[in-house]
């Protein structure tokens, strides 16, 4: 059994690494630093932290702002509400002004189950993946989350992170060869190619098991960096293996089975099949259960991919 | 002030009104009341208050300008090319393909232009963060924004107007290019957020309303910056929209101008007349030397 560990804690933890390092890291609070694992940025460091209340729109401006002048701004709060909420200012103050400013969208997916869907974040990937620029990384355990963070810190430009918010296996080894924009393909395989990211990549880690069990060779890879796509490492799968089954806890429309499908259908057409959510609101209800409903189980997975390889 | 100054001030808007009429003949139309309410307010900002060199349009010591009504560009345009950021020449390109001076500013395409704006409501957050980083570094610079009172019934103005003074933001001065009127008529007729010094001082902000044509009152304002320690400053500047042109000002229709060629043959009239009063001034204050 992996070992567990909190998203959200391990995220503050890498930002306060990364600050320490960094003397222009400065993080943006919209009464979300608490939540976001950041509760002790602002007594380590008292005049790097700028509390803002509930006002993500503005703290977008303001953290554009923050970039003219060589700050690298952090602002973490709850996945909506620095995406679809101020989608206007990602786009035209970060994405557009091409600024330095690193937004990370937390409680992301469904995780935050029984809140419904005012809270759910299932369409944040197909929001800002259509504005240019600007690199999204979806890391999918403790380890790649630390990695990510300290990777983004150090890349220029706009970047939007996501992250979940029940805790989640380490996946990884501490040395595992990280880079924002490589896909790693965790299991080399050659019937099904499995892509998964995110929050679910461990149910993906899961059914590559069940299937390999039941006989089936998965190419397992983990896509963290959504934007821009590993375009190589796609392109081999579809070439080599011919045959690919995507894995996200997001809406089908726009999200990582939308972007490797936009690359195969015009370099390298294979079959595919998406696994998401639908054209609908998500449900409420107990995480596993609301992953359960949306066929993001890793028995659930693995039946998906038997069908999906015997039609 | 002394006269010669503010003659030459006077001078100097002139020249930028009719880079304005330059734009509007190679693009054949665009937001020109809302620039021409604010010729006085920008070129006071380009050739007094703003510690800039075009020479080194990103000089980290520089003063901000942020135009957060992005759609009086062709007052920027104009000023930047008065100011030297760039040849006159660029202005004819106003409408072509892939002009670096589009119908709302590009940080990217331009020297001198500070922020991409165009969608209101954006730029006092934006600006709101460069005085706080400013802050940070323990820097002199200032940072100055110029918006509409149309564009003041955006929320994110609001969410900006507190942080700014929350954060004790007094490296910032915001003018109001208060000229009355939007596209569907006049600000207090479609929304009104009159009185807009009690507003603004309701959310902690030091607010001072001049008259915006005057360079007397905007610069000796706005050398006074900040009006209150400890506070964001404001200036209402009280204008009139498409100032200058006899036909157009205070008329609502000429928020977007698509000038027809009798209009822009009265406008250099117009114009013409500005420069002839300008002289006779000129004369005026030599005379009596």
């Amino acid at each position: 059994m992996n070992e567990l560990k909190d998203p959200r804690k391990t995220f503050g933890e890498a930002v306060i690494e990364a600050a320490e390092k960094n003397q222009n890291v400065v993080v943006l609070s919209a009464d979300s630093s608490s939540g976001s694992g950041l509760g002790a940025f602002p007594s380590l460091f008292p005049d790097r932290h700028f509390e803002f209340g509930i006002m993500e729109q503005g703290v977008i401006g303001f953290a554009s702002g923050l970039a003219t002048t060589g700050k690298i701004p952090v602002f973490a709060a709850i996945a909506p509400f620095v995406t679809a909420r101020p989608f206007e200012m990602f786009r035209n103050d970060l994405g557009y002004m091409n600024q330095n400013v690193k937004v990370v969208g937390r409680c992301a997916g469904m995780t935050y189950d029984q809140l419904g869907s005012t809270h759910h974040s299932i369409d944040d990937v197909a929001l800002i993946r259509t504005i240019p620029g600007v690199t999204i990384i979806n890391p999918g355990d403790p380890v790649t989350i630390r990695k990510a963070v300290l990777a983004m810190i150090e890349l220029k430009g706009p970047c939007y992170m996501k992250i979940g918010s029940p805790k989640m296996p380490v996946l990884y080894p501490e040395d595992i060869d990280y880079r924002l924009g490589k896909g790693i393909v965790m299991e080399e395989g050659w019937d099904v190619a499995l892509i998964g990211t995110g929050t679910v990549l461990s149910k993906a880690v899961a059914a590559a098991k069940l299937l390999e069990e039941s006989g089936v060779s998965v190419r397992l890879i983990d896509i963290h960096t959504i934007k821009p796509l590993d375009r190589e490492l796609i392109l081999s799968a579809a070439r080599e293996i011919g045959k690919i089954v995507t894995v996200e806890e997001h809406f089908l429309a726009g999200g990582l089975g939308s972007a490797i499908a936009e690359i195969c259908s015009q370099e390298c057409p294979v079959k595919m099949k998406m696994i998401g959510i639908g054209d609908q609101y998500a449900s409420n209800g107990p995480y596993e259960e609301l992953l359960g409903k949306y066929g993001l189980q890793p028995d659930q997975i693995k039946e998906t991919v038997i069908k999906f390889l015997s039609t | 002030m002394d006269i010669k100054e503010i003659l030459k001030l006077e001078y100097t808007a002139l020249h930028i009104r009719r880079s304005i009429l330059r734009l509007i003949r190679a693009g054949e139309a665009g937001h020109v009341g809302g620039a021409l309410s604010s010729v006085e307010i920008v070129t006071a900002l380009y050739f007094n208050l703003l510690n800039i060199d075009p020479g080194s349009p990103k000089w980290p010591q520089r003063d901000r300008f942020v135009l957060s009504a992005g759609h009086k560009c062709l007052v920027l345009y104009a000023a930047l090319a008065e100011r030297g950021f760039f040849d006159k020449s660029v202005l004819d390109t106003y409408g072509a393909l892939d002009s670096p001076i589009p119908g709302h500013p590009n940080m990217h395409k331009l020297p001198g232009i500070e922020t991409n704006t165009g969608a209101l409501g954006h730029g006092l957050s934006i600006a709101g963060g460069m005085a706080l980083g400013l802050r940070m570094d323990k820097s002199q610079s200032k940072v100055y924004v110029l918006m509409g009172d149309g564009e003041l019934a955006e929320g994110s103005n609001w969410e900006a107007a507190s942080a700014a003074s929350m954060h004790k933001l007094d490296n910032i001065l915001v003018f109001v290019d208060r000229n009355q009127l939007q596209i569907s008529g006049r600000t207090v007729d479609v929304m009104s957020y009159e009185p807009l010094d009690e507003r603004w001082r309701s959310f902690g902000w030091s607010v001072r309303t001049i008259d915006g044509h005057d360079f007397e009152a905007i610069i000796g304002n706005a050398k006074e910056i900040p009006f209150e320690k400890g506070k964001p400053s404001i200036i209402i500047a009280d204008t009139i929209k498409s100032k200058g042109l006899s036909f157009a000002e205070r008329k609502v229709n000429y928020h977007y101008w698509k000038a027809t060629p009798e209009e822009m043959e009265q406008a250099e009239r117009d114009l013409d007349a500005i420069e002839k009063k300008l002289k006779e001034k000129t004369e005026r204050s030599t005379g009596n030397e």
